[in-house]
């Protein structure tokens, strides 16, 4: 079955409150247990912040933090998932919580070969 | 990693992040001091939006309270470690380390989170004292120890109070600013100065429990989480010695009786239902026993204060198996001994109640009328719907709908404004009909 990766980004900065987040962690565990059990999900993980982004080679190669440092555009984590179309995957990708908090999701197709 | 399987994931107990909140905040207050409460409240931040990256990835690990412990543990640590006062607290970090639950590595084999809840609930004593300084506001008393004890955010606050988020905000800042300046050490208060401090804080709770009980504002009429969260500390003052004053005994009597009876105060269509016509089967027994316990402890020795008075009369009602059973002339003992302690207006109103119930609506409504210029009723909703329901009783249909009409423009609840509206249509009806 083809494959996408879900790159979340997230969403708005605004400091939640406990019972908040508390719903929030509820939303994506319902959400990946749900892909999980309708053995669409293949993998997935948070990324740290922060990161290195490698420019250049030689004499001229660059190493700095990025990409990103507005939590807005940075990669939060990732879902490796299936689907028997890019069709039905955009389905699925709509329905990432962090859609609902101002976050975005780049689903990208892996290339089967 | 998820696996392609579902994860046995636990579902998360209901207000998991909001208390662990509040009992985080207390513990590493005992790390950093009570005058850097902010950093231990962003430190509670850091560790609930770790939770948030962590888990949806990994499942939610088996003992969550334990997780998040260990998390605000260790982020701590590498604070107090950056601020080279290490050393000097060593022996605070060691009990604070062996408190909290294994390491994270091992949290799938962790024991249950065993995390000497005693010591918690010392820290969060220490600061329920801090919070109700009486450096402070009373506003502020209440709003930090909504924030701080009870992890509420901000526009939660500001729901309860009635306040804007922004005025709420600037009040928290401000109190912060007054326990950072004070430097007020972060313990239980010494005896001498324990009875007047015990009060101020008796009195949050009264505050926090009344706005549970009865909302000023919005779509309910009731807020239940604020009234387990006044029971829930008061019980955490009560478990502790300097907290076993019979006063503490009937504030928690007097919260577990009206507690009690919240869900009959709502119907179905969440709308308002008065004490007559309330389904008694709804009322929670097992709350009304033990607020019948803390009443009974509460009569040791020969303390005796409003909270007892109001409790008694919580009592009366809890206690009766329908309106008509219930003892009216004890609950009018009570507003009369309220009465002469406290010289209340709200209290002589609800006497009032209590009057006619006992020498008939004539005697209720001159009851009332004696307290009706009193200021602290002039906007008071429940004069005007009280007197209205007397003038009902006595076949007064015109003053009933007058009284009615007054009440309306002074209550901005919902249910209220309904109730209101349906007595209103009623003694219309009757008046047509006439």
């Amino acid at each position: 079955m083809p494959q996408f990766m879900l790159l979340l980004r997230g969403g708005d900065a605004k400091e939640r409150t406990p019972a908040e987040m508390q719903r929030i962690v509820e939303e994506y565990i319902a959400w990946a247990r749900r892909l999980a059990a309708e053995n669409r999900m293949v993998g997935g993980d948070e990324l740290a912040g922060g990161g290195k982004v490698i420019t250049g080679a030689g004499a001229a190669l660059k190493v700095k933090d990025g990409p990103y440092t507005e939590t807005k555009e940075s990669v939060g984590g990732y879902f490796l998932i299936q689907a028997q179309s890019e069709a039905e995957a955009v389905e699925i990708a709509k329905e990432c919580p962090g859609l609902a908090r101002g976050g975005t999701v780049e689903l990208r197709a892996i290339v089967e070969h | 990693l998820i696996e392609g399987r579902p994860p046995a994931v636990p579902v998360l107990v209901e207000d998991l992040f909001r208390r662990e909140a509040g009992r985080l905040v207390a513990a590493l207050v005992r790390l950093f001091g009570s005058a850097r409460l902010e950093l231990a409240e962003d430190v509670v931040q850091e560790t609930l939006v770790k939770a948030l990256e962590i888990w949806p990835h990994r499942g939610v690990p088996e003992h969550p309270a334990a997780w998040l412990r260990a998390v605000a543990r260790h982020r701590a640590l590498d604070i107090l470690r950056r601020e080279a006062i290490f050393r000097g607290k060593e022996g605070a970090i060691e009990s604070f380390l062996t408190a909290a639950a294994p390491s994270l590595a091992e949290r799938s084999e962790a024991a249950p989170p065993v995390f000497l809840d005693g010591e918690i609930r010392d820290d969060q004593l220490r600061l329920i004292f801090t919070c109700c300084h009486p450096a402070l506001s009373e506003e502020s008393q209440v709003a930090l120890t909504l924030k701080t004890l009870c992890g509420f955010g901000v526009p939660e606050i500001a729901r309860a109070l009635l306040a804007d988020e922004g005025a709420v905000a600037q009040r928290l800042v401000r109190a912060k600013r007054t326990l950072r300046e004070g430097a007020f050490p972060f313990v239980v208060p010494e005896p001498r100065e324990l009875p007047a401090r015990l009060d101020a804080v008796l009195t949050v709770l009264y505050l926090m429990f009344n706005e549970g009980y009865n909302a000023c504002d919005g779509p309910d009429l009731t807020r239940p989480d604020l009234c387990r969260e006044a029971i829930y500390l008061a019980a955490l003052v009560r478990e502790h010695p300097v907290g076993s004053a019979p006063r503490v005994d009937a504030l928690l009597a007097l919260f577990c009786l009206q507690a009690a009876r919240l869900p009959g105060r709502v119907d179905a269509n969440g709308d308002l239902c008065l004490l007559a016509d309330q389904n008694r089967s709804r009322w929670d027994r097992r709350l009304i026993e033990r607020g019948l316990d803390h009443l009974a402890a509460a009569a040791r020795g020969d303390e005796l204060s409003a909270y007892h008075l109001e409790a008694g009369i919580a009592a009366c009602h809890a206690v009766a198996a329908s309106d008509g059973e219930t003892d009216w002339r004890a609950v009018l003992a009570s507003y009369d001994a309220l009465v002469a302690m406290t010289g209340s207006a709200v209290a002589k109103l609800n006497r009032a109640v209590a009057v006619a119930r006992v020498h008939g609506p004539q005697a209720g409504l001159a009851a009332l009328e004696a307290v009706a210029e009193a200021p602290a009723l002039r906007s008071y909703y429940l004069l005007h719907a009280t007197r209205a329901a007397l003038q009902l009783e006595l076949g007064n249909w015109r003053a009933a709908a007058d009284s009615y009409a007054q009440a309306l423009p002074l209550t901005r609840l919902e249910p209220e404004r309904r109730f209101l509206e349906r007595k209103l249509q009623e003694v219309a009806r009757e008046i047509a009909g006439r």
